[in-house]
């Protein structure tokens, strides 16, 4: 992987997959920014900041991100707590039921969305969650924890038990051992599992769409809906809102991405 | 490699004592939120309920015969399946060479990750319409690439599949990547120092040693991507809306029709149960493929 | 340590979530809900404020919808069906009033507004979508009709039969080679029944006949979807129209690449713009039909209803609203500020609009001929069969025969359940 004699290939390769990723929204920045009236042209004449004008000015955009971050950290919080100390027994421990779990989690994330939208409708309605950003948290939770739970059982029995074996010989009671020896070895993957925990919390539209309705309890998937006419759709400002609405999540990308490298060097992992 | 035997710390008794405790939390939440809405889906199958008529009566199983007769069904299953076999097929494809240049690359690494997630950070929706916006005939990029083509992508019988199945791998491979590249990195540096040692070339180390060593990795990307793309739906509304001529409908989205907008409650709940088990199935056959591969790449 | 301080964190975050908000005071609430209008939304807010100081005693509120016909049709469904009454006055498109009047989800609303009085003072082809049974369940906020746009100075005037619009189209595309004919949306979805309906109508059918069996499987319904599939494989319609919605055509024709288009009113704002390539050589006109008489346009728009799951007094206060928002003033500032074209017959002729828009005077006759699509509780169940059959016979999967008779069978079997 590292010898020089790769160059040309492994270098078309990169530039064909980055264009192929990378282009499309590269392509949507540029839509944002150009002229409406222009948009027949092969490449705009102009550039203008109209768009962003029209979808941020007027409009509570930081009260959208905030919700959208309220619901989203809420529910990444709460399945990595939970879905950590599941994970590890699943993973480590001895137990009855350890498949049916997995299995019945799975079963659970695997049911049409759009089916249970009417009976959670009433029952959040019955506990009076509806039209609060906490009542997205449990269904979003309940989706969230399957593929949660499935990555960090898959990753905590990849870690070895000899560290968590000599840990246990020490003296530690297994949620000791948990905490200091594999939990930090473990970062890689509850980083990982945070980000898609979160995005997919970010993103979702059907629940958010149907459970809230107060303008101002707005997430910004159901607020970019907003911005088309009845048959109007305005291009540039729909590109300029979903740039917008994608810059928080690549921040806090950013910042994770460097746990995850960090979260491997700081193990002493021996092969 | 035993898995969680019991130490000499403690006794089995307690061992599993605390792992109720452990997931106690999970089964708790998924039990709350899940058990209701899916026990309601199952009841509301076995009823003719069209919402507009108050119209509730208890049928049995008649919703399911008329399934099985249903064309429309069986024309979603199949390009629901289609669809599955290859998405899931280019994204593991894609996503392996990617995360592959993710892991080697050197300078601006963490920026390049971010970037490369922003396809799967992106709402599906706005993503589907970014790419209605590029396919579109008159105006899209797609044509004028290909020097002002006519091409009708998401007009036409058969490319509209198939162009909502490239759509779904734009979006959805940085996701794979990202779990495949949690995977390599979980390989530690040692491996790969004595296999050059020994003089293994690069392909020989990757198919020998990277590659068994990313299976738990591969298996959860098959996994979780054959269950999205078994379920998809947001990308092909916003893309087709099922068209042209339901060519491009899938399981969900006619169950969505179904429900929300004809209102047919009991036989929208029908085909999302049938959804849920054909997915189910799926899953089962999946889980019992690789459970083996789990197990021997220990 | 970690554990404690994630616990903290996610109680505050699900706390801060929780923001329960406004006691409740002495002044009721009422709610309306309705997808926002393109365009500066001060005009709208002082009309709705001039409301909320007459009525003190009420505390307006306004929520909005996202701008998708089938995602506020998915919100109502679930909501009302849920007995929802955190709303009290919704916005419904024309099809679906028989629909959430059948299910009791919208008041009767007789005594504030009569049917009589609605049909003097509105539009017939409204007023028949919103009066059932001789009670008014809905009342008319603003129209919509399908109607022909022209190139001007492509041809010598509008065609009135199709054999007018072919040819036209034809001789066009023959002296200007990158044109296209006719240009009208084929996508699988509510605007392909639209255009669909304008065909069957203009082949003289009725279409579909909604009395003990709804009937679509006929004579004029199986040549218009016929004439539409030629429209295509002769080459007047590009192929691009299979997945065309309004927009899709209407840039292709704002570009100037374009004969003729069929399309909704809103785009000859678009179209008139400065820096529009066609500004200034566009024309309306009722769309063509077999026999030369000005071909029914589809009605659309949306209506103002009040949710019946509310209380008597906030329904009552409801009523009061809705003839606010329905007034002739209402009409005139919807027209004037957001283009929307009125409900209203009287607005038609109102000098200040015409003096604003002068193609209201070439409007008024559209919408007072527009047609309705079939007014029944089920048209929400059959129009999804319909789209599909509908787009295989234009884009040649299926005949039209065999579209048209799968449709029936299919739409028979559904209807043959229903009480």
């Amino acid at each position: 992987m590292r010898s020089r004699g790769r160059g040309l290939g492994y270098a078309v390769a990169v530039v064909a997959l980055l264009t192929f990723f990378l282009g499309p929204f590269v392509w949507q920045v540029l839509t944002s920014l150009w002229p409406d009236d222009q948009l027949g042209r092969a490449l705009p004449r102009s550039l203008t900041v109209g768009a962003y004008a029209s979808v941020l000015g007027g409009r509570p955009f930081v009260r959208w991100i905030a919700n959208s971050l309220a619901v989203a950290a809420a529910t990444t919080a709460l399945c990595l707590l939970i879905g950590t100390a599941a994970g590890f027994a699943l993973a480590k421990l001895e137990f009855r039921g350890r498949r049916l779990l997995l299995g019945a989690a799975l079963a659970i994330s695997m049911f049409p969305p759009i089916a249970t939208v009417s009976p959670l409708y009433l029952a959040l309605r019955a506990v009076g969650l509806r039209d609060q950003l906490a009542g997205l948290v449990p269904p979003y939770a309940t989706f969230a924890l399957p593929m949660t739970l499935w990555i960090l059982s898959s990753f905590f029995r990849q870690l070895p038990d000899e560290l968590y074996q000599a840990a246990r010989v020490d003296g530690c009671t297994p949620l000791l051992a948990f905490r200091k020896v594999l939990l930090p070895l473990a970062a890689p993957g509850l980083f990982t599992t945070a980000i898609l925990v979160f995005i997919f919390s970010w993103n979702e539209f059907l629940y958010a769409l149907t459970f809230l309705s107060s303008p101002e309890k707005r997430t910004v998937p159901v607020a970019l809906s907003l911005l088309a006419g009845e048959h109007k759709e305005p291009w540039p400002e729909i590109a300029a809102a979903s740039v917008v609405a994608t810059l928080p999540l690549v921040a806090l990308t950013i910042l994770f991405q460097r746990r995850i490298v960090s979260g491997l060097t700081a193990g002493a992992v021996k092969g | 490699m035993s898995r969680g035997a019991p130490s000499r710390g403690g006794s089995l008794a307690a061992e599993r004592r605390q792992a109720y405790l452990l997931v106690a939390p999970a089964v708790a939440v998924l039990a709350a939120v899940a058990l209701y809405p899916i026990g309601a889906a199952l009841w509301l199958s076995l009823h003719r309920h069209i919402v507009v008529f108050h119209e509730r009566s208890f049928l049995g199983f008649a919703n399911y015969r008329f399934l099985l007769a249903d064309a429309r069904f069986w024309s979603a299953l199949g390009h629901t399946a289609y669809f599955t076999v290859v998405a899931v097929s280019a994204e593991l494809a894609l996503g392996l060479p990617l995360a592959l240049i993710l892991h080697e690359a050197r300078r601006g690494r963490g920026l390049l990750r971010a970037l490369v997630l922003i396809p799967w950070a992106i709402p599906t929706v706005v993503a589907a319409k970014l790419w209605a916006w590029l396919l579109n005939p008159s105006y899209g990029l797609i044509n004028r690439l290909l020097g002002g083509a006519d091409i009708n992508w998401l007009g036409h019988p058969v490319l509209a599949l198939h162009t909502a199945i490239v759509v779904d791998a734009w979006k959805t491979t940085p996701f794979v990547a990202i779990l495949l590249l949690a995977g390599l990195q979980g390989i530690p540096e040692d491996i790969y120092r004595a296999a050059r040692v020994d003089g293994a070339s690069s392909f020989r180390i990757f198919r020998s040693i990277t590659l068994p060593l990313l299976r738990p990795a591969l298996a959860l990307a098959l996994l979780f991507r054959t269950l999205d793309a078994l379920r998809v739906f947001d990308a092909i509304y916003v893309l087709t809306e099922g068209g042209p001529a339901n060519t491009t409908e899938t399981l969900s989205l006619y169950a969505y029709k179904t429900l929300m907008r004809a209102g047919d409650f009991g036989y929208g709940a029908t085909l999302s149960v049938v959804t849920f088990l054909c997915v189910a199935l799926a899953a089962a056959a999946l889980v019992r493929g690789l459970g083996r591969g789990w197990e021997e790449a220990r | 340590m970690r554990l404690a301080r994630s616990l903290t964190l996610v109680l505050a975050l699900l706390s801060a979530a929780c923001q329960r908000g406004h006691s409740p005071g002495e002044r009721a609430r009422l709610v309306f809900k309705y997808q926002p209008l393109w365009g500066d939304p001060a005009p709208l807010r002082e009309h709705l404020a001039r409301f909320a100081a007459e009525n003190p005693d009420l505390d307006l509120r306004v929520e909005t919808l996202p701008n998708s016909t089938d995602l506020i049709h998915q919100f109502f469904l679930t909501a009302l069906e849920g007995g929802d009454d955190s709303f009290d006055v919704l916005v419904a498109d024309v099809t679906w009033i028989p629909e959430f009047a059948r299910a009791g989800w919208i008041a009767d609303l007789s005594d504030g507004f009569p049917p009589d009085a609605l049909r003097a003072a509105f539009l017939p082809g409204p007023t028949d979508a919103v009066v059932l049974g001789g009670r008014t369940f809905a009342v008319p906020w603003y129209v919509d009709v399908g109607l022909l746009y022209v190139r001007t100075d492509l041809t010598p005037r509008a065609p009135r039969t199709y054999d007018e619009l072919r040819s036209f189209a034809r001789a066009a595309m023959e002296r200007h080679p990158s044109l296209a004919g006719y240009l009208w949306q084929g996508r699988q979805y509510e605007g392909l029944s639209c255009n669909v309906y304008e065909a069957i109508w203009g082949h003289g059918g009725q279409a579909p006949e909604v009395g003990r069996r709804i009937l679509l499987d006929t004579a004029a319904a199986r040549t218009g979807l016929l004439y539409l599939h030629d429209l295509i494989a002769s080459g007047i319609s590009p192929p691009l129209v299979t997945s065309a919605a309004e927009e899709e055509t209407r840039r292709v024709f704002q570009d100037g690449r374009a004969v003729f288009m069929r399309n909704w009113p809103y785009a000859w704002a678009e179209l008139q713009a400065a820096g529009s390539p066609v500004r200034g050589r566009v024309g309306i006109a009722p769309l063509p039909s077999l026999s030369g008489q000005p071909g029914p346009g589809t009605l659309g728009g949306w209506q103002l209803a009040v949710n019946a799951h509310a209380p008597p007094e906030r329904r009552r206060a409801a009523a009061r609203l809705i003839a606010h928002l329905t007034s002739p003033e209402a009409n005139l500032l919807m027209a004037l500020a957001y283009g929307r074209n009125p409900a209203r017959r009287a607005t038609y002729a109102d000098a200040r609009l015409r003096a604003q828009a002068p193609m209201i005077a070439d409007l008024a006759p559209l919408v007072e001929h527009a047609r309705p699509r079939p007014v029944t509780p089920y048209y929400q169940l059959f129009t999804d069969l319909l789209q599909g059959e509908f787009s295989a016979a234009i884009s040649g999967i299926r005949t039209p025969e065999q579209a048209l008779a799968r449709a029936q069978r299919q739409v028979d079997r559904l209807i043959g359940w229903a009480p």
